[in-house]
């Protein structure tokens, strides 16, 4: 009984490491922005704590660099079950621009497997909120693939053999419209 | 049946110094984001963070894990047992088990169980932040060492019942050194509850959180249990030391006059936490000695009978 | 440092009130030139690939079944929102919008894939592949991106392979 009021509090009080692995510092600063009086996000109890080992979610920014991929490593390993990660940032999700750069490996899930992505450039506050809105279960997430497929095509096929010519025109025949 | 009943009395200050403690952080949480103009966190935080860091993973790291298990244990229980001791609107219930040094040297456990918990984990912060302690605790535990021997001059006796109820103010001249004390004292309150600007030693992040930096889980929730209800009993003590006026009222009225004064008194422990940066170890020292100086001061003026 | 101070600081503080903007419940106007996610258009796209060309993270992928069927995939993950395909688009089919919640547990939720029927030439109209792979990349406009490893393929000294083009650069991590 106790277990399960401890799994369901666990969504009521997060604690945050913010672990930078080598990004420009955008993203550090809209993350030190959401902690702060205008975005404040206290209120949803998540608190900035200063050693992995307390902490419950990591917020990963910055692609994964060479320099800096065993220290994240050991950083996620040194927090205690259950964890999340997020990462934040298109540097975090994908690599960034600096995606084909020397110093890069790539995105941040090549060294830790990552829970939620927050894309953006940076990420606005509020983008970052709903990111931790939609991991907490407040909110439905708002993005699916989209495909679009023609299958009305627009333009009329023109084949040589329907071309007549005409008292010095050359008339398209029959439109087919494929 | 006598002893029986005071067991049973020490055994609900513990339960009202456990349920109460988290309500007061979130109390001083909620006036903190309110001074800093932000909607804080929900009154009941504290609780639920307590809670989730009950269900989380233990990872025992660290130089050596069975003193950290014990340095947890220890302070916790340090706690709890001057919670037993320590008047609540009523008299203790076991005050004839102790008597004032036994208060004085368990307050000094609590402070060396962070010691004993930053050496255990044995990394770089952590033992900077438990020489820091150190450091802090020398200059400071003598001061409320110094409070409690005038309270018992003053009345000629150790008892607990008779010093902890304003025995400073019981000489028979105008009390000048309880007046002393009293300003000496809330001067220096803010480094006993571990707040700012006297928190030097752990829950910072200059230094990772110090001595607790190895901790996770259970473990913390127990420290950080141990760390509220010290708020509490730290403020029960002052309370019936320095501001005794009104406990002696029937049952529920001195009952309720003795918590509003303790909540007074966290309301100015925050306030001046939101209020104040944090003090260099340096500057903390030179501050806690000059109290000292005048502390002593105030311990000769009260053998002399003023 | 006086006390006094510090009284004055707290009554400014406390006269600002609560500044917290309450963004859950209610959603704050974006700036009008704001860039969020990019939405493409497929009516008005013609498949030129400027898009392609010019995104500075090459987070668009082209890739052409056959003459007349040419697939454009944008794939969020690294885009960096500058803006860059809307401002090349001769047609203006891609608009910043002003989308910014998109957080979510899977990356590929962010891509939109577009599949275009390519008009042909009147005279020669031709409808069949070319035998190999290298002669579809020296058929002048043919794009074949390796959408099924999302990467792009750079056409002068390549070839379609399973070798990554760029080598990643092997680390111990332990």
């Amino acid at each position: 009984m106790l277990k399960n009021l401890c799994q369901k509090m666990f969504g009521r009080s997060l604690w945050v490491y913010h672990a930078n692995s080598g990004g420009c510092n955008g993203c550090d600063i809209e993350v030190l922005n959401v902690l702060t009086p205008y975005y404040d996000v206290e209120r949803f109890g998540i608190k900035l704590v200063g050693s992995p080992r307390h902490a419950d979610v990591m917020l990963c920014q910055g692609p994964a660099m060479r320099a800096t991929a065993q220290a994240l490593k050991r950083a996620y390993d040194a927090m205690p079950a259950p964890k999340l990660v997020f990462a934040i940032g298109s540097c975090a999700c994908g690599g960034g621009i600096w995606f084909d750069s020397y110093p890069v490996l790539g995105p941040v899930e090549k060294v830790v497997p990552v829970n939620f992505y927050i894309p953006g450039c940076p990420p606005r506050p509020e983008a970052i909120i709903y990111g931790v809105a939609v991991a907490v279960g407040l909110v439905d997430k708002k993005t699916a693939p989209v495909k679009f497929k023609q299958i009305e095509l627009p333009i009329p096929r023109y084949h040589p053999n329907d071309l007549i010519g005409r008292d010095e025109l050359v008339v398209y025949e029959k439109v087919e419209k494929v | 049946m006598k002893t029986l009943l005071s067991i049973l009395g020490g055994l609900a200050n513990v339960a009202i110094v456990l349920l109460v403690a988290p309500f007061f952080q979130g109390v001083l949480r909620k006036i903190t984001a309110l001074i800093q103009s932000r909607q804080g966190p929900p009154i009941w935080q504290p609780y639920f963070d307590l809670l989730k860091l009950l269900g989380k993973e233990d990872i025992e790291s660290g130089e050596s894990p069975l003193m950290q298990r014990f340095a947890v244990y220890l302070s916790l229980a340090t706690v709890l047992t001057v919670a037993c001791l320590v008047p609540m609107g009523f008299t203790a219930p076991m005050n004839a088990a102790g008597d004032v040094i036994l208060l004085i040297y368990l307050l000094t456990l609590c402070g060396i169980c962070t010691l004993l918990a930053g050496l255990a984990a044995g990394s770089t912060y952590s033992l900077l932040g438990a020489s820091r302690e150190m450091m802090t605790m020398i200059a400071l535990e003598p001061l409320f060492a110094v409070a409690i021997v005038v309270g018992a001059v003053h009345t000629q006796s150790f008892r607990l019942d008779t010093v902890l109820n304003g025995s400073v103010y019981a000489s028979a001249a105008f009390p000048w050194s309880g007046v002393i004390m009293f300003g000496v004292m809330l001067l220096s309150f803010q480094a006993f509850v571990q707040r700012v600007p006297f928190d030097i030693s752990e829950a910072e992040t200059e230094i990772m959180e110090g001595p607790l930096m190895e901790y996770s889980g259970p473990k913390l929730a127990l420290f950080k249990y141990a760390q509220m209800a010290k708020l509490v009993i730290y403020s029960a003590l002052f309370v019936t030391l320095f501001v005794p006026w009104g406990t002696g009222l029937m049952f529920p009225l001195g009952w309720l006059v003795f918590w509003a004064k303790v909540t007074g008194l966290v309301l100015l422990v925050t306030l001046v936490a939101a209020t104040h940066a944090r003090y260099r170890i340096d500057q903390a020292i030179r501050y806690f000695a000059a109290l000292l100086a005048v502390a002593l001061v105030a311990l000769v003026l009260a053998s002399y009978g003023y | 440092m006086s006390v006094l101070s510090k009284l004055k600081e707290t009554l400014v503080c406390l006269k600002a009130g609560r500044v917290t903007l309450p963004y859950p419940a209610q959603a704050q106007p974006v700036p009008e030139k704001f860039r969020g996610r990019p939405l493409f258009d497929a009516a008005k796209c013609t498949g030129c690939g400027g898009c392609a060309n010019n995104c500075p993270a090459r987070e668009i992928l082209l890739f052409d079944l056959c003459q007349e069927i040419r697939i454009l995939q944008y794939l969020g993950r690294r885009c960096a929102y500058c803006g860059r395909c809307a401002d090349v688009c001769p047609e203006k089919a891609i608009t910043m919008s002003h989308e910014f919640e998109t957080g979510t547990n899977s990356i590929g939720d962010i891509q939109q894939r577009v599949e275009l029927f390519m008009s042909t030439c009147q005279r020669c109209g031709r409808c069949f592949k070319e035998p190999s792979a290298l002669e579809q990349l020296k058929l002048k406009g043919y794009r074949v991106d390796d959408v099924a490893h999302e990467r792009w393929v750079f056409r002068s000294k390549s070839y379609l392979d399973t070798e990554p083009v760029v080598d990643d650069i092997k680390i111990e991590m332990d």
